[in-house]
């Protein structure tokens, strides 16, 4: 069966294991990965900016790029949240570029909701001793109700222990140009995120949205650096049993 | 172009909204509720908000009630809506046990009965219905039960029958807003006394109504 | 509407660092969901419960004129006086002349917000007539002059010495006393006899019931219920999006007013009027003046995209839940209402140009939305703000965003997100110029925007190789089964 990745821009410049990771993890589990080079971003930054039509061109070549993918995969919960309730909005005034879209959003999924409800798989075969929180990233929760699947793949992992933590739900303060634009307010609520999981115990915190984990693990490394956070992907791929 | 036309026309000429249909109507836990439960929750709602519900056997025992409160609370003078509520004889309380009873029929006009309301130790009304749901009662206000007398004395303290206690809000609802042309000028809702949180979230009681609510039931029907 | 929203941020900092703001937002967010828990749990389905009020509203918007019309009709029939008003000004005047016509020394109110959307206090003492507000909030921030803090509680806030200090210079208490009931019974001594003498008074409106022709109040205090008793006028003024349907709906909504509001499962009162009192009561106003106003909700509601912020039944529980809220208070949104409700209503009554932060000082969290009993979807709208306000910028020619630089950058990213080798071309150049800032794998700063990342994270070094240069170089992987799966490109 084939998968088609989408790795979208924070992965594919600041952090490819991620990707390198979804696809380890698909590959292991008999998909056949695709990679259209031509892929870049969803234009999330520029919609979520105001830039409605510099977002609308790069919504196109989107959908140019993997209009004909029969499934797209993707690390990252708030891309495929602007793919599948963004793209039909930003392309309603042109009606074949709104079909397309259209289709294109039933095509399209996280990874771990993909691994977990189409593959039916929960444990991929990895295996890690220690303590492991999750943060529930704001578009992965409360965009796509994806709870349960991240969950069940940490449950899969053997020797892991679930550590729950206070506010797990509530937004870490990335919010894109928000943690730029606001730093003071996006400060204050990293610090209490991080605080939370410190709290807890827990050995790692893992998480299904790259934009939260580069805010999480900048702020980790800067004022608790023996403290980590890591993308759920790279988590399972790095600790995978070697067979 | 007159002000409303303007404003209507402009909502008018707007683009419909599609209207859908609603969702079916979602039940409450308390619309089960059978008399002694709704008497129990009642009594346990009431009491969360500092109120007191006392049960009496029959209007004799509503007056003794009624002079025990006073009593305890050591108060001298009334304003009630009427002599006698469900049967209960408040005139009594003045004739009888020389407190000082004022009822509005007796008054001349609004300021008078402004003064009376203000000035009293207590209102003495009667309860058109009460709500299991949360302890409340509802009243009608008319030429019969003016409005002062439940919210300006310091206490409030109501006599009911309980037959008029009902599940939920809608029950009442029902039965106060049936017939349109009889819709009372006023109708409230009260539970407990009055209340804030709004200096630093800590609650007291007896902002500007009443600081004190009693509630006597009249079991007998 | 008058607005401060240009001190947003300046103002944002100063509450960062205020604690006991930081100790009330804490409490709030930590108690509010609970209390709104406990406040729900009487529906035995919280889902059902919430799509049947979000139907409700949805209902509402879609037969807007209709119910208003409906409701004026029945009002009339029972003998109350409707009347119109455009904007704040022939609102503010309506009133003016109901309490010169009536000669009325002061008038008192009951909390209401849209009364201070319109400044209606201000034009009121300004001709004369003597306000005193009654919501023990009101006469808080109405004594120090502070806006709200929060939409229910405006002075919840409030440290008990500085109320002490007001009270006891405006002669509500006699000595200073930091103790919230005998500050409250302070204020209540002191307006005792303005009740009992009053003429007219002037109330908000949260539910105006078509079918019948009746206005609803809720309360905790009792000050609405005394102003609707004791004098012989009454004005209540309603912006023209409190209407509901029907009796049924309105108990609906109560509700779920009360219980996503403050978690109360009702309010100590609720009171319902339909007209004035009739000719043989004793007590209740003589004349009832409704006031529909619509200061820009018209316009609000002929945007189809904006017209669900009309759906709004003033709960505050966004705000409860809104984690930029919870960290900076209601000072920052500079106007009557803050938090989520605020970031989409104030941008449509103080226009898009002068309210920036209001929508882009956001996540786009969701819970907002998520919680919301009457179904408004708020990050939409902010987004949709932030389209309008670059289309305005560059309908003047002003383009995108700040400066003509980053407007630049704008079209720059979107071509090189259009074009795979522009995306790939343009990093290979970035990356070496990132990196050289970087020590030990991570930077710490750097020179050219952006600096609000680097206040309190590092970002990691760019790495040598993009996924897309990783690529090729990716083995495929055996399968468990021994058979090696495929990789492809495309």
């Amino acid at each position: 069966m084939k998968v088609s990745l989408f790795i979208p821009c924070t992965v594919d410049i600041m952090m490819p294991e991620i990707g390198v990771a979804a696809h380890t993890l698909l590959s292991n589990l008999g998909m056949q990965t695709i990679y259209h080079k031509e892929q870049t971003c969803c234009g999330q930054p520029l919609f979520n900016a105001g830039c409605r039509d510099e977002a609308k061109r790069v919504a196109k070549h989107f959908i140019e790029v993997f209009g004909e993918d029969e499934c797209i995969v993707s690390p990252a919960g708030s891309c495929v949240c602007m793919v599948k309730y963004h793209y039909p909005e930003l392309l309603e005034d042109e009606p074949s570029w709104h079909k397309r879209a259209c289709g294109l959003a039933g095509r399209i999924h996280e990874l771990s909701q993909y691994i977990v409800d189409v593959l039916k798989v929960t444990d991929v075969g990895a295996k890690y001793t220690g303590k492991v929180a999750y943060h529930e990233s704001c578009h992965v929760l409360r965009g796509l109700n994806i709870s349960d699947q991240p969950k069940k793949l940490i449950a899969g992992v053997e020797g892991a222990q679930f550590v729950e933590f206070d506010n797990s739900t509530a937004c870490c303060g990335f919010g894109g140009e928000f943690a730029i634009g606001y730093p003071e307010i996006s400060e204050a609520m990293v610090r209490d995120k991080a605080a939370n999981f410190i709290k807890s115990g827990a050995d790692v915190l893992l998480l299904c949205e790259p934009g939260c984990l580069l805010n999480i693990s900048g702020y980790l490394h800067r004022n608790h650096p023996q403290k980590t956070a890591r993308h759920l992907a790279s988590f399972l791929a790095d600790n995978l049993k070697k067979v | 172009m007159p002000v409303r036309e303007e404003i209507l026309e402009r909502l008018n000429s707007a683009t419909k909204s599609q209207n859908v249909d609603r969702p079916a109507k979602p039940t409450l836990s308390e619309i089960t509720l059978n008399r002694e439960q709704m008497i129990q929750r009642f009594e346990s709602e009431l009491s969360g908000r500092t109120g007191v519900l006392y049960q009496a056997g029959d209007k004799e025992d509503a007056l003794r009630i009624l002079l025990d409160i006073i009593t305890a609370e050591g108060l001298k003078s009334f304003v009630a809506s009427s002599e006698k509520i469900h049967g209960v004889d408040i005139a009594s309380l003045g004739s009888k046990n020389g407190l000082s009873v004022t009822i509005p029929k007796d008054l001349a006009d609004r300021d008078s009965l402004r003064d009376a309301a203000f000035a009293a130790d207590a209102g003495i009304t009667s309860a058109d219905f009460a709500v299991a749901e949360t302890g409340t009662l509802g009243l009608i206000f008319n030429h019969n039960h003016p409005r002062l007398l439940s919210i300006a004395p310091p206490l409030h303290i109501a006599i009911m029958s309980v037959k008029d206690l009902y599940p939920v809000y809608e029950n009442v609802m029902e039965i106060v807003f049936k017939d349109t042309k009889k819709i009372p000028s006023q109708f409230s809702f009260i539970t407990g006394p009055s209340a804030t949180s709004d200096i630093q979230g800590i609650e007291f009681k007896g902002m500007h109504g009443p600081k004190k609510v009693f509630v006597i039931m009249i079991m007998q029907e | 509407m008058h607005s401060h929203v240009n001190k947003f941020i300046e103002t944002a900092r100063e509450e960062l660092k205020n604690e006991p703001s930081q100790m009330f937002l804490l409490m709030v967010s930590l108690g509010a969901p609970i209390l709104r828990q406990i406040g729900m749990s009487s529906f035995p389905d919280i889902a059902a419960a919430e799509s049947y009020s979000r139907a409700i509203r949805a209902d509402v918007i879609a037969r807007l004129p209709e119910l208003l019309e409906e409701f004026e009709k029945n009002a009339k029939a029972r003998g109350a006086k409707v009347l119109w008003a455009q904007n704040a000004a022939e609102a503010n005047n309506i009133i003016l002349d109901i309490a010169n016509r009536g000669d009325v020394s002061y008038v008192m109110k009951g909390k209401s917000m849209i009364t201070e959307e319109i400044g209606l206090n201000d034009h009121l003492i300004k001709n004369g007539v003597e306000v005193f507000e009654t919501d023990l909030g009101e006469v808080i921030t109405q004594n120090l002059n502070l806006h709200p803090f929060h939409l229910v509680g405006p002075a919840i806030n409030v440290p008990p010495e500085k109320i002490s200090e007001v009270f006891l210079k405006k002669g509500l208490i006699k000595k200073a006393s930091t103790d919230p009931v005998e500050l409250g019974g302070g204020a209540r001594k002191y307006l005792r006899d303005k009740f009992r003498n009053l003429q007219m008074g002037i109330v908000g409106v949260n539910m105006a019931v078509a079918e019948t022709g009746t206005i609803i109040n809720v309360e905790n205090e009792g000050n609405i219920r005394l102003i609707k008793s004791s004098p012989k006028t009454l004005v209540a003024i309603m912006s023209l999006e409190k209407v509901v349907p029907t009796i049924k709906d309105a108990i609906y909504m109560t509700r779920m007013l009360t219980r996503n509001c403050t978690g109360q499962k009702i309010t100590s009162y609720v009171s319902m009027d339909t007209g004035p009192k009739k000719p043989d009561e004793q007590d209740g106003p003589k004349e009832l003046f409704i006031i529909i106003l619509d200061n820009g909700r018209s316009e609000i509601y002929r945007d189809f995209k904006t017209r669900e912020i009309l759906k709004c039944i003033r709960c505050g529980a966004c705000l409860n839940t809104c984690p930029v809220y919870t960290k900076i208070g209601g000072y920052p949104y500079g106007a009557t209402y803050c938090g989520p409700v605020g970031q989409v209503l104030t941008p449509m009554l103080a226009g898009i140009e002068s309210t920036a932060d209001l929508y882009r000082a956001c996540t786009l969290c969701g819970m907002c939305k998520q919680i919301c009993p009457a179904g408004i979807d708020h990050p939409s709208l902010l987004l949709s703000y932030r389209a309008r306000q670059i289309a305005i910028k560059n309908q003047k020619g002003k383009k995108t965003m700040q400066s003509r630089g980053e407007n630049a950058m704008a079209g720059l990213i979107s071509l090189g997100m259009s074009h795979g080798w522009l995306w790939n071309f343009g990093l290979k150049i970035t990356r070496p110029l990132m990196n050289s800032l970087a020590k030990d794998g991570y930077i710490g700063n750097i020179p050219m925007g952006a600096q609000g990342w680097f206040g309190c994270r590092d970002l990691r070094a760019i790495p040598s190789k993009t996924f897309h240069e990783t690529w090729n170089d990716l083995p495929s992987l055996p399968e468990p089964s021994g058979n090696a799966s495929k990789k492809e490109d495309s």
